[in-house]
């Protein structure tokens, strides 16, 4: 393996992270193709590790894998830098536009453009919800499907209609879906 | 607030979340029903811009701190997105591969098609305050469509829409 610069691999999550647009799936693979392929860093095996584990923690899957992939080469400290790199140069973006945003809300025209994005942003909502559903919506697998649609439109329910709290709604779905497992292909 | 119960707030949210804007009923319920100190416009505004901006689509919660609690709130925010990635050290020492195990599997599976009726339920009311007329509602559903047909990113979608609500104010 080729020695790891704990430079160049911060700068590597700045520079993925923080250019790539698209969100989780496209980032990880360039992420694969810098660390894999060209720095030839992170043996593909433990790259599959890293982005199994990244998907089942917490938060922003990206996040983790930065963190994750850096604190096999680096420890502790790739880690964490690993991870500032990632976060920090975006969330100065979000509080510039937000900023934007609050000094603009006396400007007519200003407050029909945002009114524009306001809405596109409801229709980003509902991508988001569409592609957590989306791969279990397969043709020939209508147990599956409808496993999903009822654990899914269960949860809306019960947080819309019943106001259960988030988190309890998210618990009793985690214990349903111990028990209760997705039919396997037949 | 405080920005100490912002970020255990806003980590309440991001660290029981999975991925995109899962976290958002969570932050929705706390700031903008318990605590009032969030307008579900301003929340819907954080949402536009976190996807504005290039990078981890989970960082509208930066947006989100600034509006309840400026600078500090941002950066509150911001460690609440980022503290969750080094619970994947913890699995990675003393998980390792009993993550695959069905059952786990299974669990965390069903948790994200839960998190998928959340966001619809945390969407309802959202929408209710941005969807004014047939334009925005045409904008949504141009913006969903384009997304899910396309491969372009969200910053054109944004863009877009600011430009056919603001043609539209002529």
């Amino acid at each position: 393996m080729a020695s790891v610069s704990l430079r160049r691999l911060s700068l590597i999550c700045l520079r993925v992270s923080n250019l790539t647009f698209g969100g989780g799936d496209p980032t990880m693979a360039a992420l694969q193709s810098e660390l894999v392929t060209r720095q030839g860093w992170l043996p593909p095996e433990k790259y599959v590790l890293v982005y199994a584990l990244a998907r089942i923690t917490p938060g922003t899957n990206i996040l983790a894998f930065c963190a994750g992939a850096a604190w096999e080469l680096k420890g502790w400290p790739g880690a964490i830098l690993a991870v500032l790199a990632a976060t920090v140069p975006s969330a100065i973006v979000v509080v510039l536009l937000t900023a934007g945003y609050e000094s603009l809300q006396h400007n007519a025209r200003a407050l029909a453009a945002i009114a524009g994005t306001l809405a596109a942003a409801v229709g980003m909502m509902a991508l988001s919800a569409w592609q957590l559903l989306r791969p279990h919506m397969q043709r020939g697998r209508a147990l599956r499907m409808l496993r999903a649609l009822l654990l899914a439109a269960t949860s809306a329910l019960l947080s819309y209609r019943f106001r259960v709290s988030p988190i309890v709604v998210l618990g009793l779905a985690a214990l349903a879906g111990f028990f209760w497992r997705a039919p396997e292909r037949t | 607030m405080n920005a100490l119960l912002l970020y255990f707030l806003l980590l309440k949210a991001t660290g029981t979340s999975f991925s995109g804007l899962t976290s958002l009923p969570v932050v929705r319920h706390d700031l903008v029903e318990r605590y009032h100190v969030l307008t579900d416009r301003q929340l819907n505004a954080a949402v536009a811009a976190g996807r504005t901006a290039p990078g981890p689509n989970g960082l509208y919660v930066v947006s989100v701190g600034y509006f309840v609690a400026g600078v500090p709130g941002a950066c509150a925010g911001c460690l609440a997105a980022m503290t969750p990635a080094f619970v994947i050290i913890v699995l990675l020492r003393y998980l390792g591969r009993r993550a695959e195990r069905p059952g786990v599997k299974s669990a965390i599976q069903s948790v994200t098609l839960a998190a998928a009726g959340l966001v619809i339920s945390a969407t309802i009311p959202l929408a209710r305050n941005a969807i004014t007329g047939p334009l925005p509602m045409a904008i949504a559903i141009a913006s969903f469509l384009f997304l899910v047909f396309t491969r372009y990113a969200t910053v054109w979608v944004i863009l877009g829409a600011a430009l056919a609500g603001l043609a539209g104010s002529y």
